[in-house]
C-alpha cells in the first residue's frame, strides 16, 4: 500500500495526492501534525522531524516533495 | 526516441495562479479551446496565503479555498488544467506557437503568459545546507515542526508579516528581522506588534546561518549599533520576496531590467498573439485583484486576436 505523509494545507501534499489519484494509485495519507505514529514513521525514514510530503511503498524508498520522475519511478508509473 | 503527441489548443495559458486561473475562466466561457499548463503548485504565491483579507466580496479567505473555487469555475467551463506536465521549451514568434513539454508538443494560437514569481531564497552559501534543516519557504507545510521552538521569520512585507503572524500559532518565540525598514501594510503590521511572542528586528541583516546538521542560529548585524552577534534560533523563514518566472522567454521576448514581461496595460507583448498577465507583466501595482484584472483583459483580447485570425 502507498502511504503519503502530510500536514493540512501543505500545497505540495495535495499535489502529490492528486497526482496519485490521477494515476488510479491507491494510497493512504497520513498527517503527521495530528498522528504521531506517522510523525516518527516519517522521521525514521527521512531522518527529519518533519518532512512532508513523503511517500513511500515499501517502508524503506521514499519519495520527498512533488518530484513527478521521482515517483514514477518508485510507484512503477 | 519517442515522438511527442502533437495537440492543438485555441489557447495555452502559462500558470495557473489567480492571472492564469481568471484568464481560463474567460476563455472557458468563451468556448475556446483552452489549457492552463502549471509547472509548479496550482494558485502560485496565493496556494501559501493563510488569510487574504484585500479581495473584494470576501472578509477573509484562505488562498488555498480562493484559488480552488476559481479552478473550479475554470474548469466548469471546459478549461483543462495539467499540473503534472513540464514545459522544457516554449517558441512564440512562429505561427502557431509551440509549446513543448515532457510528454507533448502543443500549437496555440494564442499564448497566455501568467507564470508569476518565485519566491526568492536565501542568499547566503549556507542555504543549500540547510534548506528544509533549519531554512524554510512554505510556513503551511513546515510550521507545525517548530510547536513550542525559538524562530525567526526574514523579511518586512506583507508576506514575512504575514508568516509571521500565522506562525505564532506554534512557535514560543518568533523574531522577525528585516534589514530595512517595514513594508508590510498597517493592519498585518498591527496585529503582529500586538502579539506578545513576537521581537522585530528592523535594520538589521543576516550574515550567517549557524549549525552541525540542522540550523542552530543566525549571526546577525545591526546596522544601527554596528554590533555583530549570534541569535539561537531552531529555524527560519524566509519571505525576502519574489522574482519573475521568465527563465523559458528570455530569448523571445523582450525582459524589462527586473526580468519581467514587457506589455501594456492591454497586456499585449511585442509578438501578435502573446499576452502577458499578472504579476510577470512589468508594471507598477501587483496585487491579487490586478492579477484577475490582467486574466480578464488578456483572455478578452485573445478572443477577439483569434475571431480575427480565423476571419
Amino acid at each position: 500500500m502507498v502511504k503519503v505523509y502530510t500536514v493540512t494545507g501543505c500545497p505540495n501534499c495535495e499535489k502529490v495526492k492528486r497526482y496519485l489519484a490521477s494515476k488510479d494509485v491507491e494510497f493512504v495519507a497520513y498527517d503527521i501534525e495530528q498522528n504521531d505514529a506517522a510523525r516518527a514513521e516519517a522521521k525514521r525514514l527521512t531522518g527529519m522531524d518533519y518532512a512532508v510530503p513523503v511517500t513511500t511503498i515499501d517502508n524503506e524508498n521514499f519519495v520527498m516533495d512533488f518530484d513527478k520522475k521521482a515517483l514514477d519511478e518508485l510507484l512503477c508509473l | 526516441m519517442i515522438m511527442k503527441e502533437r495537440i492543438h489548443k485555441d489557447v495555452v495559458i502559462i500558470g495557473a495562479g489567480m492571472a492564469g486561473l481568471t484568464a481560463a475562466l474567460y476563455c472557458g466561457r468563451m468556448n475556446l479551446d483552452t489549457l492552463v499548463l502549471e509547472n509548479g503548485i496550482i494558485g502560485g504565491q496565493i496556494a501559501n496565503a493563510t488569510d487574504i483579507e484585500n479581495y473584494p466580496g470576501f472578509i477573509s479567505v484562505k488562498g488555498s479555498d480562493l484559488i480552488g473555487t476559481l479552478q473550479t469555475q475554470a474548469e466548469n467551463f471546459g478549461a483543462v488544467i495539467d499540473e503534472f506536465d513540464e514545459i522544457e521549451k516554449v517558441t512564440l514568434k512562429t505561427s502557431p506557437k509551440i509549446i513543448e513539454t515532457i510528454e507533448k508538443i502543443y500549437e496555440a494560437d494564442v499564448v497566455i503568459i501568467a507564470s508569476g514569481m518565485n519566491r526568492r531564497k536565501l542568499p547566503l552559501p549556507e542555504e543549500k545546507k540547510f534548506a528544509g534543516r533549519g531554512v524554510h519557504y512554505c510556513e503551511l507545510c513546515d510550521g507545525h515542526a517548530y510547536n513550542g521552538k525559538i524562530i525567526a521569520v526574514m523579511g518586512g512585507g506583507n508576506a514575512a508579516v504575514d508568516a509571521a503572524n500565522f506562525l505564532t500559532k506554534y512557535a514560543e518565540k518568533i523574531y522577525l528581522i528585516h534589514r530595512s525598514e517595514f513594508r508590510a501594510d498597517e493592519v498585518s503590521r498591527k496585529k503582529l506588534l500586538s502579539n506578545d511572542k513576537v521581537t522585530v528586528m528592523l535594520q538589521t541583516e543576516i550574515k550567517a546561518l549557524r549549525g552541525d546538521k540542522r540550523l542552530e542560529g543566525v549571526e546577525i548585524f545591526d546596522k544601527k549599533t554596528g554590533e555583530t552577534k549570534t541569535l539561537a534560533i531552531d529555524g527560519i523563514f524566509v519571505n525576502i520576496g519574489v522574482e519573475p518566472n521568465t527563465q523559458l522567454f528570455k530569448d523571445e521576448l523582450t525582459l524589462s531590467a527586473s526580468g519581467r514581461i514587457i506589455a501594456g496595460e492591454d497586456c499585449r507583448t511585442e509578438i501578435e498573439g502573446v499576452f502577458a498577465a499578472g504579476d510577470v507583466r512589468e508594471k507598477e501595482i501587483r496585487q491579487l485583484t490586478t492579477a484577475a484584472s490582467d486574466g480578464t483583459t488578456a483572455a478578452l483580447l485573445a478572443e477577439k486576436y483569434l475571431a480575427k485570425l480565423k476571419g
